[in-house]
């Protein structure tokens, strides 16, 4: 192939499809805060309603995301490093929750924990529920985007060659200590990105929070109510807020990260 | 001393075969043999970063053979020397230091006082190697595995840090085991002299 082609017909090509892509993406998200408005997002972002939702939300998917890094780092970490008999199959089992429809998950937690499940029985004595309540809205998000958490930390610490932790060994470090001082330092960066990208994911969480926690109600779900309730015009200033919202926090994450250790 | 009796090893693709030879208490080891005969992994093996599968490892009076890395008391350094990325040339060196002083004496001896704030990603591969020694030193180990730990260094240094190390191994009564393809290096009064071809001792003597 020739250099002119590449040049004059590729490149063009390339460009192009580039650029419709990212108008896709930006078009729907731009025009609906341009929809709602610098004064309707203000509006909503004082109103009690939607600043509950916001704070749900958020607080929901920080407690989602803090629960899947205590318990996923151990298991990112066992298929990074350890082969064992079934790894397939279990990288399999997480990689579903990505594929499957959200509602379904939804209808999954709702037998496998709502109240007249074995294990609903056994947390009502206890005051908890996982239908209609904070911990409903966390396991669904945990649910739902866990498994990018795990898949994510588990490449970045596939990427710390194995060498290093062998060596902190022989300098005296036992393995967790080696993780802690060699491995988990290294994967830093690759960490907080599956972590943002799961909590991003949790926050932007409807199918199967709308069926195990209608009430109360997540930004997404109050967004929906109004929709449903009062039409589109009503549902915009909800919609622009909680934009608005995440890409703050998506911002303020991005300074987390540290410069790349080649 | 490093006594390993009838070492098997397997690996995917690989077979490390009955492997047996001894190194005085405070003596010196020489591996040689050519690419792929194992030495690397007889070494990661001694070390117990890599798993036996059948034969003992004595280090000393103690068997080690399924003793974890941090509690064989062994310094291993690998010819890509594997420096930490993240810690300073300084931090590298005291990273399992047992005494403070230690460090400061290898950083001397070794001659890399002028490497100490320069970031790791841009040592020289001779210079990584320095570093990895004097960390692996520093932390005073009984016994010293060196995986071809001078060949990235020009050859007017590597004979001056070799017989550094060797001196420092005897001062402090380090048992050592040193793999290389140099066929001068291999030349050492005293040293024992095994030779591994395709996961078999040829000759140990």
């Amino acid at each position: 192939m020739s250099r002119a082609v590449g040049r004059w017909v590729l490149q063009p090509i390339g460009v192009l499809l580039a650029s419709v892509l990212l108008l896709l993406l930006i078009l729907p998200v731009g025009t609906l805060v341009s929809g709602a408005g610098l004064r309707g997002i203000a509006s909503a972002l004082v109103e009690r309603d939607v600043l509950r939702a916001i704070l749900l939300t958020v607080l929901s998917a920080t407690a989602a995301t803090l629960l899947a890094i205590a318990g996923g780092l151990p298991v990112a970490y066992l298929l990074a490093r350890v082969p064992f008999r079934g790894r397939g199959v279990v990288e399999a089992l997480l990689e579903l929750p990505l594929v499957i429809p959200h509602p379904v998950i939804g209808m999954a937690l709702i037998l496998s924990m709502g109240r007249n499940s074995t294990l609903g029985h056994a947390l009502a004595p206890l005051g908890l529920s996982v239908v209609s309540s904070p911990l409903g809205i966390v396991v669904a998000m945990l649910a739902v985007s866990a498994p990018l958490f795990i898949l994510g930390a588990r490449e970045a610490i596939a990427r710390v060659d194995v060498r290093l932790e062998s060596v902190a060994r022989t300098l005296g470090d036992d393995r967790l200590q080696a993780v802690r001082r060699v491995t988990l330092p290294l994967a830093r960066n690759g960490i907080v990105t599956a972590s943002t990208a799961m909590w991003a994911r949790a926050t932007s969480e409807f199918g199967a929070i709308v069926l195990v926690t209608y009430h109360p109600r997540v930004a997404a779900v109050l967004a929906y109510d109004r929709y449903l309730t009062y039409g589109l015009s009503a549902a915009l200033p909800v919609a622009g807020a909680l934009v608005c919202v995440a890409l703050l926090i998506l911002l303020m994450l991005r300074f987390v990260r540290r410069p790349d250790i080649a | 001393m490093i006594r390993v009796q009838d070492l098997t090893v397997c690996v995917p693709g690989f077979v490390l075969d009955r492997i047996t030879f001894t190194v005085p208490e405070g003596g010196l080891g020489i591996v040689t043999g050519p690419t792929g005969a194992g030495k690397t992994t007889l070494i990661e093996t001694i070390a117990g970063v890599r798993r036996a599968g059948d034969g003992t490892i004595m280090l000393g009076s103690a068997d080690v053979t399924q003793a974890p890395p941090e509690h064989r008391d062994v310094g291993l350094v690998y010819q890509s020397a594997w420096l930490f990325p993240h810690l300073s040339v300084r931090g590298n060196v005291a990273y399992g230091a047992r005494r403070a002083a230690a460090s400061g004496e290898l950083i001397e001896r070794l001659q890399i006082v002028p490497l100490l704030d320069k970031p790791v990603l841009t040592l020289s591969g001779g210079e990584r190697q320095l570093v990895a020694l004097a960390r692996a030193l520093a932390r005073e180990p009984r016994t010293l595995l060196l995986d071809e730990p001078f060949a990235a260094m020009d050859s007017a240094l590597r004979g001056q840090i070799r017989s550094t190390v060797l001196a420092w191994a005897t001062e402090f009564g380090a048992t050592t085991l040193l793999v290389t393809h140099d066929t001068l290096e291999a030349i050492h009064d005293g040293s024992v002299q095994i030779r591994i071809e395709a996961g078999r001792v040829r000759s140990a003597s």
